[in-house]
């Protein structure tokens, strides 16, 4: 019971951050075509900035959305300079790859430089610790592997259901098509880059209630999204969501029989697998769409 | 009647390869208009430039007596002015239903959506068959109906038509085509590409042949101009 237990909430734990995280470069990617790369800095900074927000007084209640919503317009923005003007740029792919390793740079650095190198934290979502099948699990976990299914679904419904969220799928598919009907392309290209944006800070709120804060603490989290969406293939959101879990339990089930060191390696030996057997990844269409 | 659409010296093209040369028209005075000539000669791109996909060099676009050169699509297409492309792929992974309530996406078309879906539906009764189907999954013909439908959600005052029946089964071909002059009877005046001069006759009076980039013929109605006489033209003598 202990080992299936701890397997299975590790696993949903982790998963839930990872599906967070890949959901946001999926959807980048799939309305714009380009890959970001600073990403991972979009979590660490949203972790901070709640973090700020705490420390000037304001309740975790109010700082959640806050810090969303300044990261989402944090993202518009980024788009805006460092992915914008390169649009329809024949090498595009590459060069944003460069410009937006080149923004994650530079706002890992203002980071350390604005609130230094020293491991901050935020309380976490609730307090305490309750036991489950013999496990001893705190309820901040528990309470991000209930809100984060809750959120993807939200974003799920969103692109599905309203005809905002078509336009966004639409723009994915054929940028020509998309203008003759109307669409405004720049501004769908800058909400996808905000929605990105804010359930990165979300991620990075949740891991931050759990674990020490660093300027590099978006690293590892973004070099797990990207196993997950090469994983689950990245041209659809549901691909990632399921590799992000399954990733997840992947992890938890090798931390727990093989030990922490080896799982990374094994991890990627499962990516290189992948990439061998279905360099498209596991659970896609032919094409580029989301949802 | 009043010119609804006016192209004045417009020149246009691709980086440094120029396209169109001072390129004049006029839609909307005699009923439909129909563009002709060779492939590559500027027909396309004169569409383009109309619909704002492509930003002319110089000269002035006129819809309804206002300028909107250099406007956005999206500007172009909330004043009623809308473009079919040529082979358009439209949305792949879209539904009929999502291609149609995107077509309605401009807030001008927002409030007639119910009705023009009707009306799409009766020009095109096939879509209904297919509602919930993925583009990518239709045929070329019935592509091209929800292409042409989708524009019809957009609520048109002006409906631009780049070769609507191309490369299409003669039996599609001929459905798409009643289609056409149903729309036109319909009341929505049209600017319509095609290789097909029959067709084109039928549908119009006022024409023009594109050759390099500019207009080497106009005829107007009360010029009559016959099939054999149109063919010497596209072919050269």
């Amino acid at each position: 019971m202990g080992a299936s237990a701890e397997i299975l909430f590790g696993g949903l734990f982790q998963g839930s951050l990872y599906a967070m995280m890949a959901v946001g470069l999926a959807l980048v990617w799939t309305t714009i075509g380009v890959f970001n790369f600073s990403h991972g800095v979009f979590m660490m900074l949203g972790a901070y900035l709640a973090w700020q927000f705490l420390d000037i007084g304001l309740p975790l209640p109010v700082v959640l959305p806050l810090a969303v919503v300044a990261m989402a317009a944090i993202g518009w923005l980024l788009q805006a300079s460092v992915v914008r003007p390169l649009i329809g740029r024949p090498n595009i792919v590459l060069v944003v790859v460069i410009t937006t390793l080149a923004a994650a740079s530079l706002i890992e650095n203002g980071v350390l430089e604005l609130w230094g190198p020293r491991s901050k934290q935020i309380p976490p979502l609730l307090e305490g610790n309750t036991t489950i099948g013999g496990v001893g699990v705190s309820l901040h976990q528990i309470a991000i592997i209930v809100i984060t299914p809750i959120i993807l679904a939200a974003l799920w419904l969103f692109l599905n259901r309203t005809r905002l969220g078509l336009a966004l799928r639409a723009v994915a598919q054929n940028e020509d098509a998309s203008l003759l009907v109307g669409l405004n392309v720049t501004a769908l290209y800058g909400l996808a880059f905000a929605i990105a944006a804010a359930l990165a800070a979300l991620a990075g709120i949740f891991l931050g209630g759990y674990r020490f804060m660093s300027p590099v603490m978006g690293a590892d989290p973004l070099l797990k999204a990207l196993i997950v969406v090469v994983f689950g293939g990245i041209s659809s959101i549901s691909g990632p969501i399921f590799a992000a879990y399954l990733i997840g339990f992947f992890e938890a089930a090798s931390n727990y029989y093989f030990g922490l060191y080896w799982t990374p390696a094994l991890l990627f030996a499962v990516l290189i697998l992948t990439l061998m057997v279905r360099p498209e990844g596991m659970f896609v269409r032919s094409s580029r769409s989301l949802a | 009647m009043s010119e609804l659409l006016s192209v004045e010296g417009v020149t246009a093209g691709y980086g440094r390869a120029t396209v169109l040369h001072q390129l004049s028209m006029s839609a909307g005075q005699f009923g439909n208009v129909g563009l002709f000539g060779p492939n590559g000669h500027g027909k396309t791109t004169l569409l383009r430039a109309i619909s704002g996909l492509l930003r002319p060099k110089s000269g002035t676009i006129r819809f309804d007596g206002q300028p909107i050169t250099g406007l956005s699509p999206r500007a172009i297409v909330a004043r009623g002015l809308i473009h079919v492309p040529q082979g358009n792929r439209l949305f792949p992974d879209l539904t009929i239903a999502d291609c149609l309530a995107l077509g309605a996406f401009s807030p001008h078309a927002r409030p007639h959506e119910e009705a023009n879906r009707e009306k799409v539906l009766v020009i095109f009764p096939k879509l209904r068959e297919r509602w919930r189907q993925r583009v990518r999954t239709l045929s070329g013909g019935e592509r091209q109906m929800v292409s042409i439908g989708t524009a019809l959600m957009s609520h048109p005052r002006l409906l631009i038509l780049d070769e609507p029946t191309l490369g299409l089964a003669p039996k599609i071909k001929d459905e798409l085509c009643a289609a056409v002059l149903a729309i036109s009877k319909g009341g929505v005046p049209l600017i319509v590409v095609e290789q097909d001069v029959e067709f084109l006759l039928e549908l119009s009076q006022h024409l023009y042949l594109v050759n390099h980039g500019e207009v080497a013929t106009e005829i107007r109605p009360g010029q009559t101009m016959d099939h054999a006489e149109i063919m010497s033209m596209y072919f050269g003598h």
